[in-house]
């Protein structure tokens, strides 16, 4: 009447079992006891459910398929999968979605599973399944002549910050890692543009490419970890150290890559003092600029350009920005909308077109202005 | 010095706050809220559901009553869903949470939630597409009730019996771990209380006949009137226990803070973190609060986030003296250990309870406030003009308004340069209850200095520190400058290793003997320099500052500090020094030592979220 088959999928070492009653890595007991949530009402039938119990976690979706040619009229299946109650396991469910789906199909199509003969299939395919996603968290299952099906496990990631058009993409690895043509058109006619150093704004003018278009596809690098985001590089910028400035004395490998990335091409590796020193050059108050004359002797086999970008990419700095407020008016004039305390200078210039300088000049004239830095 | 308690109504803000996003809150979908909180028990009497809330409105049901199976208040949720062929999408349309587990009736809730009874003393976790329910299913027994019916010659009556219960909550199913963590614990608690008091007195056999009662009423009424009603809406204003986990519901949505008395009688307390701790609109996980008040110091100081009076109206009566104790000497200028002896208290305990009061949100660990203290804007701030902490500003501190007070932070400053009077009107003593109330709202963080010794690379070394030189601290004795140990979360407590007297006494590798160039002090110093390689000892010795044995000594006592880990104030606090003394120090040894001035990772949680 009803087939109930558990599969085990242990992140280390496998095993299998297909039949009415479990054993081994499920016990009697776990299985009465989940028995409920395995076959259910018709109420909870097609849903994806997740119980853990003793130690284990099962993740199936039951499926009822109404039709008289089956003895009580009715057949009942549930392909699940058995973990350790501590996996996480977000990226299993759509593949218990998706089998379940195949296997409803299967069944109406060709009586796959009610079939004795083709029943028998299931265990070799069912072994296979675990296999693969096991090694590769992907998996190819040939079902018969006409029908395969194909699964993978996706990783489940954070959402993504949304992208601002005076935010500067930069590329985590090397850009060459990348296979190109894998992405899609917009995000190929943009790749050439992402630099560490152009704004989002800057790389719509630059490669022709609508503003929103460029926001989406450079988040959606961002969802994958491809690029991170930093902000425009000015020399009058200000910057300063986080506690986070610390571990590159204590990481062995974050001083590696560290000095690797900010060395002048063409010049020796420059020394970890001299790098830690100019990072801790940085504080409110001092522009890049001011750190350049001051630390001259250290610059000299460092690119300050380079160093800025590897701090704020692994968060050994954080910039400061300015945010002008407008603290007293006249009861006549407009409440202000830009000078609100909410938009840094970079948001206001890029979207007023106004250069900093002009800002600056507007801004410091007018007494009813104060600025903020953070 | 002058900071005493004042009237903050940092309270009544949060509220007002909550009010205004409540509404964006429920819609949402906010993610450490619960979606409803449902009670099930399993008895002689079978499954049942004896309360939910929130309750669907009678508008809300589609269903008729034709179908007698199906309770009439199930809303299909698969109905007029698209069948993806694939199975890939797993939120085919975007229903609100209220629907999400209204969809579930009362009979298929009770058949999924109340348990087999080897589940029960256990977290419960079961999710079903995108609802996930979590619950502490409690097992309990009537040896009373089975002994009085074999003495009593009574005619035996049929008192059916509840073999378990269990509070569920229904939350997102994408909610953070944690979270659910916290949801469980509640659970388990009200499921504690509701055991003692069934144990007692039958508390929840009695009010779960009422709850019966009424639904049996309701659904009698539905079929003979044809109108449909919510038994449940009818169960409120008989039942003590409905109101109960209608208020936990309540309080959860909104502040995180629940308190409930089951039965008038016992308290049960909770607070979820998530709620209390937000920090620049994201909440702080209690790991990381955790984490940190482990690694708290006895120089920090615990900073009120509400006034004592106010504090102390919300214990409740039979809470411990040491507390209140502790309230009402507790003072924003005065460190742990201050408090420690002023209070009366060993240390230990005044750890536990500021770890206790930083928990529940009533207060934050500082650095005590001191002319010397240097502070800046904190990066997550909000300086808008129109906040409602500018507005609060305004009004506590009449003429001045918030952004021009934080300009005076953008640039790092010290509490002795805003002290002098910038404008003569405004008073010394409102400048440091500006001050106050700033930390308290975290628009300011505390900047420390910290040293490291970083020696120019010779000519053959290839300028990375090698293997062995990390990290020094550890080769160098290994003192423990840590908090007692026993400070956890939910353990006993223990009184022994309480240990952290004056760290002068403490002393292993840096004892020094008075007296000037004395063979031993030679001995000394050459020990504690061998942790050096030969070309780190070579350059250090060749600065002229160096030839002054006492600074040699000196430098050579606090070389385990300049690994960038320890501030200036730790410093000072351990080795008794005076700022001066260190400053002097790191001047005349500047060739070989980097400073740079950032927050105290430690407790810069508190003033903002992590990434």
């Amino acid at each position: 009447m009803h087939l109930s088959s558990i599969l085990s999928l242990i992140p280390k070492g496998l095993n299998t079992y297909v039949n009415k009653v479990p054993e081994e890595y499920i016990s009697r007991e776990l299985f009465d006891t989940v028995q409920v949530y395995i076959i259910t009402k018709p109420e909870l039938q097609n849903k994806l459910i997740t119980v853990t119990a003793m130690g284990k976690k099962l993740i199936g979706c039951p499926v009822c398929i109404e039709h008289k040619k089956y003895s009580r009229n009715a057949l009942l299946f549930n392909l699940g999968l058995v973990c350790d109650a501590r996996t996480k396991t977000c990226a299993l469910e759509p593949i218990v979605k998706k089998l379940s789906g195949y296997l409803t199909t299967l069944e109406l199509e060709s009586g796959f599973i009610s079939n004795e003969e083709s029943k028998q299939k299931l265990l070799p395919i069912m072994s296979t399944l675990l296999e693969e996603l096991n090694a590769t968290g992907a998996c190819t299952l040939p079902i018969d002549e006409s029908n395969t099906i194909n699964l993978k496990l996706i990783e489940q990631r954070r959402d993504p910050l949304i992208v601002q058009e005076y935010d500067v993409p930069v590329f985590t690895q090397c850009k060459d890692h990348f296979i190109k043509s894998q992405w899609d058109l917009t995000t190929q006619q943009i790749l050439a543009y992402i630099d560490g150093f152009r704004h989002i704004q800057k790389i719509s003018a630059e490669a022709d490419v609508e503003l929103n278009l460029v926001r989406i596809a450079v988040q959606n690098l961002l969802y994958y970890g491809v690029v991170t985001l930093v902000s425009i590089f000015q020399y009058s910028n200000v910057y300063c150290t986080t506690p986070t400035v610390q571990s590159l004395i204590d990481d062995r490998s974050i001083q590696e890559e560290c000095l690797n990335y900010v060395t002048k091409k063409g010049q020796k590796r420059a020394c970890l003092r001299d790098v830690f020193q100019l990072y801790c050059g940085l504080t409110p108050g001092t522009t890049v600029r001011d750190l350049c004359s001051r630390y001259s002797q250290q610059l000299q086999r460092v690119d300050e350009r380079r160093l800025i970008q590897y701090g704020l990419m692994k968060a050994l700095i954080r910039r400061l920005q300015k945010y002008p407020v407008k603290v007293t008016r006249d009861e006549r004039s407009r409440p202000p909308r830009l000078y609100t305390g909410c938009h840094s200078y970079d948001e206001i210039c890029c979207k007023t077109g106004m250069s900093y300088k002009e800002l600056d000049e507007r801004l410091e004239n007018d007494p009813n202005i104060i600025v903020c830095w953070k | 010095m002058y900071i005493h308690s004042s009237s903050f109504d940092l309270q009544g803000e949060r509220k007002s706050m909550y009010k205004q996003s409540e509404n964006s809150f429920f819609k949402r979908g906010e993610k450490t809220s619960p979606i409803s909180v449902i009670l099930v028990t399993s008895g002689s009497r079978g499954n049942k559901l004896l309360f939910r809330y929130p309750f669907q409105r009678v508008a809300d049901c589609t269903s008729s009553l034709t179908t007698k199976q199906r309770s009439p208040y199930a809303l299909n949720t698969t109905g007029d869903v698209l069948e993806d062929p694939d199975g890939d999408s797993r939120e085919q349309t975007p229903l609100t949470d209220q629907q999400l587990v209204a969809g579930f009736s009362d009979i298929i809730l009770a058949t999924i939630l109340a348990t087999k009874s080897d589940m029960c003393g256990k977290k419960f976790e079961l999710k079903i597409d995108n609802v996930r329910f979590v619950g502490h299913p409690t097992l309990l027994q009537h040896p009373h009730t089975i002994q009085v019916s074999k003495t009593d010659p009574s005619p035996k009556r049929e008192m059916p019996t509840m073999i378990l219960f269990s509070v569920v909550f229904a939350l997102r199913a994408n909610a953070d771990p944690s979270v659910i963590s916290c949801m469980h614990n509640l659970s388990r608690r009200i499921a504690i209380a509701l055991q003692h008091e069934e144990r007692r007195c039958q508390y929840l056999t009695r009010e779960a006949k009422l709850m019966l009662a009424v639904q049996d009423e309701v659904t009698n009424m539905t079929e003979t009137d044809g109108s449909p009603q919510s038994p449940f809406r009818q169960i409120l204003p008989k039942c003590k226990l409905a109101r109960d986990l209608k208020e936990a519901y309540d309080s959860l949505c909104t502040t995180g803070v629940v308190r409930l008395h089951i039965n008038n009688w016992l308290e049960v307390s909770f607070c979820l973190p998530h709620k209390i701790h937000r920090v620049g609109g994201n909440h702080v996980p209690p790991e990381a609060l955790e984490r940190s008040l482990k690694a708290i110091r006895p120089y920090h100081a615990l900073l009120l986030l509400d006034s004592e009076k106010a504090l102390l109206a919300q214990l409740p009566l039979d809470c411990s003296p040491a507390l209140v104790r502790l309230i009402k000497t507790c003072s924003a200028v005065k460190n742990l250990q201050q408090l420690a002896q002023d209070a009366d208290l060993n240390l230990l305990q005044i750890f536990q309870i500021a770890a206790h009061l930083v928990y529940w949100g009533k207060a934050i660990i500082v650095y005590p406030l001191c002319e010397n203290n240097v502070y800046m804007l904190s990066p997550h701030a909000n300086i808008s003009l129109y906040s409602p902490l500018a507005e609060a500003f305004g009004q506590q501190f009449p003429g001045h308004d918030l952004p021009s007070m934080l300009a005076k932070f953008s640039l790092p400053l010290s509490l002795s340069e805003f002290r002098n009077p910038l404008d003569a009107s405004v008073q010394e003593a409102q400048l440091i209850q500006m001050v106050v109330w700033m930390l308290q709202r975290r628009l300011l963080i505390q900047l420390h200095t910290y040293v490291c010794l970083l020696v120019p690379p010779s000519e053959e070394e290839p300028g990375l520190l090698r293997d062995e030189e990390l990290p020094l601290v550890a080769r160098v004795g290994g003192r423990s400058l840590s908090t007692p140990s026993a400070l956890s979360f939910g353990s006993p407590t223990s009184s022994d290793d309480m240990t952290l007297t004056s760290p002068s006494m403490d002393n292993s590798s840096a004892e020094l003997l008075p007296g000037g160039d004395s063979p031993l002090n030679r001995r000394m110093t050459e020990t504690l320099l061998a942790s050096l390689t030969e070309h780190e000892r070579q350059v250090i010795l060749n600065i002229p500052a160096a030839q002054s044995p006492e600074d040699l000594r000196m430098f050579a006592r606090l070389l385990h500090y300049f690994r960038g880990h320890h501030h200036l104030e730790e410093i000072m606090y351990n080795e008794n020094m005076r700022r001066s003394q260190l400053k002097t120090l790191f001047d005349k040894f500047r060739s070989v030592l980097v400073v740079t001035n950032h927050e105290d990772p430690v407790i810069s949680l508190f003033q903002s979220p992590l990434e």
